[in-house]
């Protein structure tokens, strides 16, 4: 398994997502290749910061 | 923050392992309460912390992906990365410092870099032999 490094292509992965308007949908880091992306992770939803 | 990332193209993913369905939830009952129509950008599901782990952000003893936030150009490079432990947030501001820098250095070609702090329009230092030992003559901190 490749570990995300800076430099390096950042290791593609395929999720399922909810996006407004759309509804759910899956989603690949490599179907947004000629745009930035910021990527956020964060540790729940219904959290406090 | 987001409507400036989308005028420099920048496309946002939020990634957490709850499911798909309570981001939905989330969304509609508090998120859309904070941000007029709700989060706008892909909530994306990381059920089980898979990709967390390959990003280096999965806690597996809490079982969730702790606060990370990672920038990728478009070539599918990833070129900045910042962990937190989830008890501070984020700087959005300092996000849209780092997007800015890296697309000015991408527009160049990678001939002008940015040096520490750098905003737009401040000075930025062109790569090659002649600045070897005379960064202090265009830039001060």
């Amino acid at each position: 398994m490749t570990m995300a490094r800076v430099g390096k292509p950042a290791p593609d992965f395929e999720a399922s997502a909810y996006i407004v308007g759309e509804g759910f949908k899956n989603v690949k880091l490599s179907d947004y290749r000629g745009q930035w992306v910021v990527l956020c992770f964060y540790p729940g939803d219904f959290t406090f910061v | 923050m987001y409507p400036k990332l989308k005028e420099l193209g920048v496309e946002v993913l939020s990634m957490s392992t709850d499911s798909r369905f309570t981001h939905k939830i989330w969304n509609e009952t508090e998120l859309s309460k904070m941000v007029e129509g709700g989060i706008p950008y892909p909530m994306l599901s990381d059920q089980g912390g898979r990709i967390g782990t390959v990003y280096g952000v999965y806690d597996e003893a809490a079982g969730v992906d702790i606060r990370g936030r990672f920038i990728i150009d478009p070539d599918g490079v990833l070129q900045a990365m910042e962990v937190l432990t989830p008890t501070v947030g984020r700087n959005p501001n300092e996000l849209l410092r780092q997007v800015q820098a890296y697309q000015h250095v991408r527009s160049t070609g990678g001939a002008e870099v940015t040096p520490s702090g750098w905003t737009p329009g401040e000075t930025t230092l062109k790569v090659g032999p002649d600045l070897v030992g005379r960064v202090w003559e265009v830039w001060k901190p």
